[in-house]
């Protein structure tokens, strides 16, 4: 089913990283990101990994979880791994016919799934941690110092809450109306490409009818409660940096001078 | 003749996680043909996985269901047909209207089911005047219907396909007082025609009492009651520890009787009650 | 004077149409718990967006605590004072996580974050869901959702609040936690305004407003209104069960003091009949 994707799911809970404020969070995953694609050794790609794991670890969310959201990837691992392996340049260590592998070409492989692998994690455990309202209000609080150029960066962030808010709502009706047009006999699992999209419009008509008159209702509710765009707007939520957020900060920046330091002293494998 | 036998029929969702919830657990029934069955249980009781199990769109965990004393599973890859036989009414089922003209969205089912033009001509025809729609109404866009003709309409597209078990879940959800009684006066009428068999999911106990044969009662995903409306009624209490509402005419009687005043058992209807109130004041000489 | 009051008020939605409301006048009291009975399209749902200026009329003045509905100025100091609910509880709420969908209404009005906070706090143990405040809204059960939709009103501090059938997409458990919602508010002093078809909910009102045909049909006590079983059905409503009985008897001519509305009332009508 769809609903059974993990990435992209909040975990409530209590744990540091948890409690980090969001708009941290968010320039600290950009952060962590730069770096691991800044490591050109393995005693970078190593302490990168370490920090990312301990981050895991601390997150309190189950590791199952987090093997779930890398299933989603599984498959752009292993086809960019074998690309560069049979692509590498280099001295080959083995040789059949036209295929050959080189040891720059393992390395480029190790280091690349490695990489994703660490991007996926580093992502996930942001979306597991902050609530979809956190990671919108932080967007929507980040990208303000946009508004000078005229962007409404307000309404953004409202449409990505009714967005998050309606998807599941979404998702389920579609589940609906698919056992419902079923139970009229709809064949929807036989036939080739265009006799299958032909069979979805009996499910994606009646679901546009309905996300128009939900969009509607949810427009008339609104205004019942008094919404009239960003002005003037409070917010329940204030946000303020805590110790903790600048010792997160401190911990990246103790991060980025090794990373540093091995890629100045330490020759690139890759 | 029993047109639905179910055999030890269980349904769990979400198998291997923390949600694991039986929602079905080992019902054993059978269903007559022509009977009109009346489906209650309050939310998550497991009424609509029992429903739909029926008809083929969930797959049991275990046990069976037969129709016509065949499993419906024996050959899952003409599932489709048994949907042709065991037509399915779901909740809010406007909902599912999609086509240009309202003739155009009932022929769907029978278009699906393989019938010939003139057949489904005839059929959708007969469908619509089941529930009153007349010719200039099958003509119109079902987005231009009135709310309560959109449910006819959709209704209507199930009773096209002729199937010989109807399922109805909460057919007159969100309709006002006038609304439900002229779509169960019509479905009734419908029934008394076709004769064919009927389960109606409802939490109305009112609207279940005026039509159905027989009561089958949900809790937790197990068979709590099956029984005529009048013995169903009569159990209040139980009834009302599974967190169901009997009828008020049902209760005002049950609390008289338990007073001591001789009434009959399990009254359902405004009328019945008032025929026992006047006879136990004639019995009285009281008039 | 009164809190609302709407006097002659017609409205249709385009010209061609006739008038969805005709010549309508209605007033409610402050601290009053009005129920709104008529069939569907008898211009219930309209009159719902009169009383809080979402609609204006076309002919006649809603006025709402002395202000106009048709200034345009006061237009949210109107809709702050008169919460509406709507039916569908589903589509009413803004955010993923309840409390601060309950926020929404009191951020749109630019109150202090720290008196949003309280707010929410309380409009959430009003109805009962202060437990659920981290909770996404689509795990929760139709009466739930439906409470919080009440609580979102609730924190804009209204002293009214008009609930346009809450209870119409519910289950019978669904139904009895918002009644119960509902009288929670009518216990703080707010006034409310409830339009239904369901009967036994609206025997629980001060006063019962019976509307056909874009009109007001018939008003009174709910003891008074029901008692006039004819009328109501001819307008295709029902009576609750309790009354159709006696009533049904008082034509068979037994006599009796009082037309009940409920289950109790019936009880110790019976009663009395039977000695």
């Amino acid at each position: 089913m769809i609903r059974d994707v993990s990435f992209g799911q909040f975990i409530p809970g209590k744990s540091l990283i948890h409690r980090l404020d969001p708009r941290f969070k968010m320039v600290l995953l950009i952060a962590h990101i730069v770096l691991i694609f800044c490591t050109f050794n393995f005693a970078s790609l190593g302490i990168v990994t370490a920090a990312t794991i301990g981050l895991i670890l601390i997150s309190g969310v189950p590791f199952k979880m987090y093997v779930k959201s890398l299933k989603v990837v599984l498959i752009i691992v292993i086809i960019t791994s074998l690309l560069n392996i049979f692509y590498g340049s280099g001295d080959p260590i083995f040789q059949l016919g036209f295929i050959k592998i080189t040891l720059e070409g393992i390395f480029r492989a190790v280091f690349v799934s490695v990489r994703i692998i660490l991007l996926i994690l580093i992502s996930s455990a942001l979306t597991f941690t902050t609530s979809p309202t956190d990671l919108t209000d932080a967007i929507e609080r980040l990208m303000s110092p946009l508004k000078v150029l005229h962007i409404k960066v307000h309404e953004i962030a409202m449409m990505m809450t009714i967005a998050l808010r309606f998807v599941p709502t979404l998702l389920e009706e579609t589940d609906k109306i698919m056992s419902a047009q079923k139970a009229r006999g709809a064949d929807m699992e036989s036939g080739g490409l265009f006799k299958k999209v032909k069979a979805l419009t009996p499910v994606l008509i009646p679901l546009f009818v309905s996300a128009f008159r939900r969009a509607y209702e949810l427009a008339v509710a609104m205004e019942c409660r008094c919404y009239r765009g960003g002005d003037g707007r409070t917010r329940m939520k204030t946000l303020r940096a805590m110790p903790l957020d600048y010792f997160a900060v401190l911990i990246e920046c103790i991060l980025l001078a090794g990373i540093i330091v091995c890629n100045v002293f330490l020759t690139s494998v890759i | 003749m029993n047109v639905i036998e179910v055999k030890d029929l269980s349904f769990v969702y979400g198998v291997d996680t923390p949600f694991e919830k039986k929602a079905v657990d080992n019902l054993s029934l059978s269903i007559k043909q022509g009977e009109v069955i009346g489906l209650i249980g309050h939310t998550g009781s497991g009424k609509s996985t029992f429903v739909q199990m029926l008809n083929g769109l969930i797959k049991p965990s275990s046990g069976q269901v037969l129709l016509e004393g065949k499993d419906i599973w024996e050959k899952p890859k003409e599932i489709r047909k048994v949907r042709f036989k065991v037509g399915m009414v779901f909740q809010y089922p406007e909902y599912q209207l999609f086509d240009e003209t309202v003739y155009k969205d009932i022929s769907f089912g029978p278009r699906n089911k393989g019938l010939g033009e003139s057949e489904i001509d005839e059929t959708v025809r007969r469908a619509a005047k089941f529930v009153s729609l007349n010719d200039k109404l099958l003509g119109k866009s079902p987005f231009d219907l009135s709310g309560g003709e959109k449910r006819r309409a959709a209704i209507a597209g199930v009773i096209a396909m002729d199937p010989d078990v109807l399922i109805l879940d909460e057919p007159t959800a969100g309709l006002d007082p006038k609304g439900r009684d002229v779509l169960l006066s019509q479905i009734i009428s419908y029934h008394k025609e076709r004769k064919n068999t009927i389960i109606l999911v409802s939490h109305s106990m009112e609207d279940v009492a005026r039509i159905a044969d027989r009561i089958m009662v949900l809790n937790h995903g197990r068979l709590e009651m099956l029984d005529t409306p009048r013995a169903v009624f009569s159990r209040v209490d139980e009834l009302e520890s599974m967190g169901l509402r009997v009828p008020q005419i049902t209760r005002i009687m049950t609390i008289l009787r338990g007073k001591g005043y001789d009434f009959s058992d399990g009254i359902l209807t405004v009328g019945q009650a008032f025929e026992e109130v006047v006879n136990l004041l004639k019995k009285e000489g009281k008039r | 004077m009164s809190f609302i009051s709407a006097e002659n008020v017609k409205f249709s939605y385009d010209e061609e149409n006739k008038n969805v409301l005709n010549d309508v006048s209605l007033t409610i009291e402050k601290g009053e718990f009005v129920a709104l009975l008529g069939h569907n399209g008898c211009g219930k749902s309209t009159m719902a967006k009169l009383l809080n200026g979402m609609l204006t009329p076309d002919e006649g003045v809603v006025v709402v605590d002395s202000i106009d509905t048709k200034n345009e100025e006061m237009t949210y100091e109107i809709r702050s004072k008169v919460g509406l609910v709507l039916q569908n509880p589903d589509n009413q709420l803004v955010a993923s996580i309840i409390e601060e969908d309950v926020a929404f209404g009191p951020e749109n009005l630019g109150i202090e974050p720290s008196e949003i906070r309280r707010r929410v706090d309380e409009s959430l143990k009003a109805v009962g869901m202060y437990e659920y405040r981290r909770h996404a809204p689509h795990k929760l059960s139709g009466g739930q959702k439906q409470r919080v939709a009440i609580a979102g009103i609730l924190a804009m501090e209204p002293s009214c609040v008009v609930f346009d059938e809450p209870t119409a997409m519910l289950d019978p458990n669904g139904r009895e936690e918002v009644m119960r919602a509902i009288n929670a508010l009518k216990e703080k002093g707010i006034t409310i305004v409830l339009i239904t078809h369901y009967m036994n909910e609206a025997v629980l009102a001060d006063r019962v407003v019976v509307m056909d045909g874009g009109k007001v049909l018939l008003q009174g006590t709910p003891r008074e209104v029901f008692s006039e079983v004819p009328t109501l059905k001819r307008h295709c409503l029902d009576v609750p069960q309790a009354t159709e009985l006696a009533y049904r008897l008082i034509g068979a001519g037994v006599r009796f003091t009082d037309m009940p509305l409920n289950v109790e009332e019936c009880v110790s009508f019976l009663e009395e009949v039977l000695g």
